[in-house]
């Protein structure tokens, strides 16, 4: 699962590099991004923190 | 009547004979200058290398100067200026360079006297953090932010600063810097893409420079910044190795990496030239660069470090673990606050020319953003649990001085205010998001100072920058001064966006990788029996305060009143 969610952090990052070059528009350049950055937290806070979490040491 | 007649006549002839008196006066005037202007570069074309006649300024002899200057009027004068040729004596040539040689000196000394500044927030960051920890781990956390200073230094000697401004030449306000002019470029999808800076490796060769010293030493110190960010997310809990190792690596490459793309004329800063968006990515002193890379690193180390003993319990409710001195907390926090006015006044990198004058409005920004920061905090705090906390009121000083690092050189007061404000209040909430919803454990709020605050800062930029700044006509090789959305310029906003999703999606997973290899090869958490015993003696071999006695009752009043506030925290959440 920590793959998965650096992967999902990484994929969020190149998602508006790729859209830069892809279109001219700023809209859909804004879109790219901040789908970039919602992907990126996802894998980050929600897979990554979650995986941690499974085996934290307060629930030992 | 005819008499008045009379005498309106003769007035009226004497305004005529004025009226035309002055007329001609102008009109002679006006042929002279346009002959003296025909004239002109055929006689006074100035001859650099012919001596000047220096009497003329009445320069104090030495006689005069033996009696001493108390009025300090015989001091500084043509006597002063270097001559390049005594037999010659003072030409004009003389004369220009040195008004271009006290420029420079300006700038040198604003920047490096900055840079000093920058440097004694080492010392703000070391009380804060020592503070904001339990006095059995003192000894640690303060040799963490001591030795820090070390590693980073000596890591960005060899490699760090290549990588970061070895390619982003020239530096005008620092006479040019010029050796620092090979940039690593990768071709992708069609367009060149600034990686990392090649020049500048251990200082040596042709960065041997007096130009490339004074930045590399307000560089450092930036880095330095950042780096000991990290060391108050995992306070407590880490093995002293593992901060050792981890620190050199973000000397050398994640942090610089970060900052050639923001700083080093790399691909960041470039978004604006090669596709429109803006000025690029506009960083003014690096709520970036600095403070979110050292925020998300924080993150990504506390995370895999895991939290506290003690700091959760079975549920997943936290435990309050205050810190052990609330005096040396704030100390540090006005250490930190006095040290902001090296961080964003220097990021001008001088004092003189290309429209450094803004120093003062930078100063000022600086200054209301910290207000507005700790305003905001105690206020959120107050209302919400009924007390004016006295650490997340530092917190919100700190935070609105994050926020306003990288708009500092591109808003005006109102927005540094607003900025500010919102940092102040942002702090408070994500500080509750980290412990309650996250689950993880940042004994002194790093991850949401330093990294949701530099975010915030960052984007602030793209919203509120107003176009009013101008730093030698263009900013990132675009044109103008940069705009943000409330002042017309869309494609600002999406620019620093990018730098926001590069921070969190490349800098987090960066740091995240290396600190897994790091734990896999040499483990990053002490032994639960040092952690419990406190990290003093099992890592550091001394006590920070070996004849203090905590009295066991005062530590459980502490830990009451402290739960007090988070019980007060679920009954609000409970309730709505």
């Amino acid at each position: 699962m920590r793959i998965v969610g650096i992967l999902l952090a990484l994929a969020g990052w190149l998602i508006p590099l790729v859209g830069l070059t892809v279109t001219q528009s700023l809209t859909a350049r804004f879109v790219l991004v901040v789908l970039g950055i919602g992907i990126s937290l996802i894998g980050i806070l929600g897979v990554l923190n979650k995986a941690h979490l499974k085996n934290a040491i307060w629930k030992g | 009547m005819k008499k008045r007649f009379g005498r309106m006549k003769i007035c009226s002839c004497a305004v005529v004979a004025l009226l035309l008196l002055c007329g001609l006066g102008a009109w002679a005037q006006g042929q002279a200058g346009s002959a003296a202007a025909t004239t002109t570069p055929a006689t006074t074309t100035p001859a650099m290398d012919v001596p000047l006649d220096v009497k003329a300024a009445n320069p104090p002899s030495t006689e005069d100067l033996a009696k001493g200057d108390p009025e300090g009027t015989k001091t500084g004068t043509v006597n002063d200026i270097v001559v390049s040729d005594t037999k010659k004596g003072l030409t004009l040539a003389d004369v220009v360079n040195q008004v271009g040689q006290n420029r420079i000196g300006i700038n040198f000394t604003w920047t490096l006297i900055c840079g000093f500044l920058v440097m004694f927030m080492q010392a703000g960051f070391a009380i804060v953090e020592t503070g904001l920890c339990r006095a059995k781990n003192a000894n640690h956390t303060m040799m963490m932010n001591f030795m820090v200073y070390g590693f980073g230094l000596f890591a960005f000697w060899v490699c760090g600063f290549a990588i970061q401004m070895g390619g982003g030449a020239p530096y005008s306000t620092l006479g040019g810097a010029s050796s620092l002019n090979s940039e690593h470029v990768i071709s992708f999808l069609g367009k060149n893409w600034g990686v990392f800076g090649t020049h500048g490796f251990f200082l040596s060769g042709a960065t041997y420079d007096v130009g490339v010293m004074v930045m590399f030493l307000f560089q450092m110190v930036f880095m330095d910044t950042a780096l000991t960010i990290v060391t108050g997310s995992c306070a407590e809990r880490w093995k002293y190795i593992a901060f050792a190792v981890s620190s050199v690596f973000m000397g050398a490459l994640t942090y610089p990496l970060f900052a050639n793309w923001a700083w080093g004329g790399g691909w960041l800063s470039q978004l604006g030239s090669n596709f429109g968006l803006g000025h690029g990515y506009a960083d003014f002193a690096g709520s970036g660069v600095v403070h979110s890379v050292g925020g998300v690193t924080a993150l990504a180390l506390a995370m895999i470090i895991g939290p506290r003993i003690g700091k959760y319990n079975r549920n997943g409710t936290p435990n309050a673990m205050p810190g052990h001195d609330i005096v040396i907390v704030l100390t540090g926090c006005f250490i930190l606050a006095f040290g902001w006015f090296g961080f964003n006044p220097g990021s001008t990198l001088g004092a003189s020319g290309n429209g450094a004058l803004r120093i003062s409005s930078i100063a000022v920004n600086t200054m209301l953003a910290g207000c507005t920061g700790s305003f905001g905090a105690i206020l959120y705090m107050w209302m919400r649990y009924g007390k004016p906390d006295a650490s997340m009121s530092g917190n919100g000083l700190l935070a609105g001085l994050v926020a306003i690092t990288a708009p500092s050189g591109f808003v005006n007061s109102v927005s540094s205010a607003i900025i500010g404000l919102i940092a102040g209040v942002l702090v408070c909430v994500s500080v509750e998001l980290v412990e309650r919803k996250l689950k993880i454990d940042d004994p002194v709020g790093a991850i949401s100072v330093h990294g949701a605050n530099g975010i915030w800062g960052v984007i602030s930029v793209g919203l509120f920058a107003d176009g009013a700044s101008n730093y030698g006509g263009s900013w990132n090789g675009v044109n103008g001064s940069v705009r943000g959305l409330f002042y017309g310029d869309p494609g600002q906003l999406v620019a620093q966006l990018i730098g926001v999703g590069t921070l969190i999606g490349f800098v987090f997973s960066l740091s995240y990788v290396a600190g897994w290899i790091m734990d896999v090869i040499i483990g990053q958490r002490v032994s639960a029996a040092d952690e419990l015993e406190g990290l003093d003696i099992p890592e550091m071999g001394a006590l920070c305060y070996p004849e203090f006695v905590l009295k066991p009752e005062m530590v459980t009043r502490a830990v009451e009143a402290t739960s007090q506030i988070k019980s007060g925290f679920r009954i609000a959440q409970e309730t709505a």
